[in-house]
């Protein structure tokens, strides 16, 4: 039959857009699965950051009040240096998972900063009068990483949530184009700034 | 660190967006940083040393006004060249959903982008049109930034995802130290308002600060309106009685420090726009340079004055309740003073200093765990591809 000659072209060229535009979501794909990795690393580099930050302001707090930070400080530390930290923890796991180490950081370093010794005549949470250089240091540096963890959590789970969107539209489940790639999380964790921190 | 800013608007026309840009470059420049800025511009126009001409631009009308546009096969040449030579370690794209040299660079480049998002006001039909096609280049964006709360919200209802506020950046000495003019200088008899913006845009709200006007004079016959700005004004000024029009001085377009003293000098600046606005530079320019600010009540607006406290607020477009307030705030010179000490301690957040600052913790946030910016391959056309030959 003549017909089949006539439909083959046909045929072909829409095995060849639809070859196209499977090549082409799998790399927007891929492209989001890098943003969540570059993402994350940027976040875990700056959780470290706040950790240290905050683990030299226990060293220059009274014993009572720097002794709490210390342990938090160092708990995320260690969470944040060693590699096979879930993000979100699993039941039972090991460790327990980064959100709760620096959720529990955060809310100790907002403990330990209202104990921050301060002038008599404070009107203001710039006014440290005469108090010494390296505590001010110290908090104008606590201060940035703060700032700069909620901006990494921000793009990070901003990624996640455009890689969600690409995962879940019907090509992508129907031809299995994520693979084997973990389903990428939203971090979900409390990383407010506690007030009285210098900018 | 070398960055290369990408600003969708043509230098050689006055907007917020170059404005915003050209300071940022200016500002980053001076802190000690390589900055390049592409733009659309011909070859011939004088345009600063740190700018990138990248093409000629062609009007089009786009959100209420005129904007001047580059795209085509040429600017996209251009456009690579431009991030080849740079080499930069960020890209930071303005206003990255016009179709035009923001939506040619990002469709170019991979690795660290930043993208500000300066308008509010998203919901054109050529933009709803082009989504699909814009998204994947969206994508590439590590890390978004709003210029106000409304900018913020504009973002999230239209492209998902989420986006961290950076305000717009004022140099605030430049206009706290203005000098006073005595041409513009009010007096009890003749107290003076002034009007920033352009003069036939509607939407900078003029004709509402017109027809509050004669209400204003009923009780001040004296005052005086200083209009700062571009455009005709005939059909405006045509409504008003013969004593009215006089008292209207229309100064044409000032320079930036005959701009801070004329805002230095005033008893009142008025901000009357009806809409469109996303954050509102211009007050934070009258609050720094210690003018007391009447404004209509729009979301940005009232956001800057925090809520009131830092200027004082009428119901948009609505030139009784205006004029009402006006009259209210001549006639106390101790409220005025007071809206003016609060305004100028406000303003202070939005000094480049501080901005920059912000822009610049979020370069460094999107430049960890990433590589520099380079060419994306992928979307090179076939025939630069064959051109260039295997080896490009």
């Amino acid at each position: 039959m003549g017909d089949v000659g006539a439909w083959l072209p046909f045929f072909l060229a829409l095995l060849l857009v639809l070859g196209w535009y499977l090549s082409y979501s799998a790399a927007r794909l891929d492209r989001l699965h890098h943003r969540v990795e570059s993402a994350r690393a940027a976040l875990d580099t700056q959780l470290v950051r706040r950790a240290a930050a905050a683990a030299e302001l226990a060293g220059l707090l009274p014993l009572a009040a720097g002794r709490p930070l210390a342990e938090a400080a160092a708990a995320a530390l260690k969470a944040g240096l060693s590699e096979s930290v879930p993000a979100d923890g699993r039941p039972g796991g090991p460790t327990p998972p980064l959100s709760e180490v620096e959720s529990e950081l955060t809310r100790a370093l907002h403990r330990a900063v209202v104990a921050v010794p301060r002038p008599v005549s404070d009107s203001g949470p710039g006014d440290f009068g005469s108090a010494d250089a390296e505590l001010m240091a110290t908090l104008r540096s606590l201060n940035r990483s703060c700032e700069r963890v909620q901006l990494a959590r921000r793009f990070h789970n901003d990624a996640v949530a455009q890689s969600l969107r690409m995962r879940a539209k019907r090509i992508i489940r129907w031809t299995r184009l994520a693979g084997h790639a973990p389903e990428p999380r939203m971090i979900d964790l409390d990383d407010r700034t506690p007030p009285g921190l210098l900018p | 660190m070398r960055i290369g800013l990408v600003c969708p608007y043509s230098f050689d026309v006055p907007g917020g967006v170059q404005f915003h840009v050209r300071d940022l470059a200016e500002h980053l420049i001076g802190a000690g940083h390589e900055v390049s800025v592409l733009a659309p511009a011909d070859d011939d126009t004088p345009v600063p040393p740190y700018v990138v001409a990248a093409g000629r631009a062609v009007p089009v009308k786009y959100n209420g006004s005129v904007a001047r546009l580059t795209f085509g096969p040429m600017s996209a040449a251009r456009v690579r060249r431009w991030l080849s030579d740079g080499d930069f370690d960020v890209l930071h794209i303005h206003e990255p959903v016009t179709p035009s040299l923001a939506v040619l660079a990002l469709w170019s480049a991979t690795g660290p982008i930043v993208a500000t998002f300066h308008t509010a006001n998203l919901r054109s039909r050529a933009m709803q049109a082009a989504q699909p096609l814009l998204r994947p280049s969206l994508e590439k964006i590590s890390a978004r930034i709003a210029v106000s709360e409304d900018a913020r919200r504009t973002v999230v209802e239209h492209l998902g995802g989420d986006a961290v506020v950076i305000p717009n950046g004022v140099y605030v000495d430049r206009f706290s130290s203005a000098r006073t003019d005595p041409r513009w200088t009010g007096t009890p008899e003749h107290p003076t308002l002034a009007f920033v913006g352009r003069l036939d845009e509607p939407r900078k709200g003029l004709q509402v600060l017109l027809r509050a006007l004669p209400e204003i004079r009923g009780v001040f016959p004296g005052t005086r309106v200083l209009v700062l700005g571009r455009g005709d004004t005939e059909d405006l000024l045509e409504g008003l009685r013969e004593d009215d029009r006089h008292a209207v001085e229309l100064l044409g377009p000032l320079d930036d420090a005959d701009k801070a003293a004329l805002l230095h000098s005033v008893d009142l600046y008025v901000a009357p726009h009806t809409g469109g606005e996303s954050f509102g530079i211009v007050l934070v320019e009258a609050m720094s340079a210690g003018a007391p600010v009447v404004a209509s009540d729009l979301g940005a607006f009232g956001r800057v004055l925090e809520g009131g406290s830092c200027g004082a607020l009428f119901a948009v477009g609505d030139p009784h309740d205006l004029a009402a307030t006006v009259v209210r705030l001549l006639a106390d010179p101790s409220e005025r003073a007071g809206l003016a000490r609060r305004g100028s301690r406000a303003a202070g957040r939005y000094d480049w200093s501080r901005v920059a600052g912000q822009v610049i913790a979020v370069y460094e946030t999107v430049r960890l765990g990433a590589d520099r910016v380079g060419e994306d391959l992928r979307t090179r056309s076939l025939l630069s591809r064959w051109r260039e030959g295997p080896a490009g």
